[in-house]
């Protein structure tokens, strides 16, 4: 039996127990290389689902949909290792409870082979420290470096060029699970922080702004990356983060859901050399 | 050019430390530059990232942050939280190629006036040799000839 015959049992059997009311995971797409989301209420359209190596997206991110856990129930969700990280750091932000989320985990391994991870419960995956000698796809890495190689004012134009594509479409703060806000900065109109309309400054201001609200929040799932329409390098920003938070306070976000979390925290003797 | 450039500074500094700092300048009879344009806030701790951007935004030349020096903070803790918020701030700016020199932080204590005075001069002498922020401000520029259509 395949993999992919295996969840949709598992799935169906949680469902047809009515241990969960949902089950989150990924049916067909518009294109054969396309998977879409596919919400399954009932044993039946368990039967619908699909998992292969196309199954990128992070699911995690409709776990914080409004109102879908405040009854008390389970939901089932399909999750790689980056979406386990991400539930990790939803938990404690205090945004999930970890019994209400029963996971159905499987790793992408060479871009092409889909393998099972055991455990059902948050707590059953220990990532930690896969999550801690994981290392970003080196394109990511070879990009931030070559940005931070630039010379300031190079930097500016880099990122002058990019934002200035952004047509402020919201579609990396929809797609990413730690944009769970209910009224995000950047909707608020009194004062306006952030110029809504599309030009440059208020694009900087905005791509800026969300870069640090992810600050040591990121689980690099690179869903943002993926979503954005005009193509703008959002999880290198993102990744220089996470470094930062890393060499600086040695956190490392989502390794497991007791954390607390970075900016949120401090320790006496954080370091802070610019400080005159 | 028709005027010298004069660089303006906002400085957002905690009411408890900084402030007084500030004050005790002027009780003392400090003479510093008057580019400087403070803000007064409860506590580095309520001191957002947006505020910053918002004073670029709105044409500031350089920005200073400032509160109480470690462990003196009146809420305990709101200037060692504010301390991280500004490491990853910082490194955000640095990679967006925003001059870090633009943005400073401090600690000033209630009894440090003449360090205050000095750091006020420092800071926009230094601008001065920078000189104006066009980089940032000419984003604003292209607001302003987008919004008369």
């Amino acid at each position: 039996m395949g993999i992919q015959e295996q969840y949709r049992s598992e799935a169906a059997a949680l469902l047809s127990s009515g241990e969960v009311k949902l089950v989150i995971g990924f049916g067909a797409g518009s294109t054969a290389d396309r998977r879409r989301p596919l919400f399954a209420r009932t044993p039946e359209e368990a039967e619908k689902f699909v998992l292969d190596a196309a199954c990128i997206a992070n699911l995690s991110t409709y776990l914080v949909a409004e109102g879908l856990l405040s009854d008390g129930k389970k939901v089932g969700v399909f999750l790689k290792p980056d979406g386990i990280r991400s539930v990790n750091i939803l938990i404690s932000e205090a945004q999930l409870k970890p019994e209400q989320v029963v996971i159905l985990g499987y790793a992408i391994e060479n871009g092409k082979d889909v393998v099972p991870l055991e455990g059902c419960n948050i707590s059953d995956f220990s990532i930690g420290e896969k999550i801690r000698s994981h290392t970003p796809p080196t394109h990511v890495i070879e990009a931030a470096e070559k940005i931070e190689a630039m010379s300031a004012e190079e930097r500016f134009e880099f990122w002058k060029e990019e934002f200035a594509k952004c047509i402020k479409c919201y579609a990396c703060r929809q797609v990413c699970p730690m944009c769970y806000c209910r009224r995000c900065i950047v909707d608020v109109n009194q004062p306006q922080w952030v110029s809504t309309s599309s030009h440059t400054l208020g694009n900087f201001e905005w791509n800026l702004v969300r870069a640090f609200h992810l600050a040591g929040r990121c689980a690099a799932c690179g869903a943002c990356d993926r979503a954005c329409p005009v193509n703008i390098p959002l999880r290198l920003v993102n990744y220089r983060m996470g470094k930062e938070v890393r060499s600086a306070f040695d956190y490392v976000a989502g390794e497991n859901s007791d954390q607390k979390p970075v900016l949120a925290s401090f320790k006496q003797d954080d370091p802070e050399t610019f400080i005159l | 050019m028709s005027e010298p450039f004069e660089p303006k500074i906002v400085a957002f500094v905690c009411t408890y430390c900084t402030y007084a700092g500030a004050d005790l300048a002027g009780t003392s009879r400090l003479k510093y530059a008057p580019n400087v344009r403070i803000v007064r806030l409860p506590c580095t701790g309520r001191i957002s990232p947006m505020f910053i951007l918002k004073a670029l935004q709105k044409g500031a030349d350089s920005v200073l942050v400032s509160g109480c020096h470690p462990g003196d903070c009146h809420f305990t803790a709101g200037n060692y939280h504010a301390r991280r918020r500004w490491t990853v701030f910082r490194a955000l700016l640095s990679f967006t190629g925003i001059p870090e020199e633009r943005i400073r932080f401090s600690w000033i204590s209630a009894a440090e006036g003449a360090k205050f005075a000095e750091l006020i001069n420092e800071i926009t002498d230094d601008t001065r040799k920078l000189g104006p922020f066009t980089q940032y401000q000419e984003l604003q520029k292209v607001i302003e000839t987008q919004s008369t259509y």
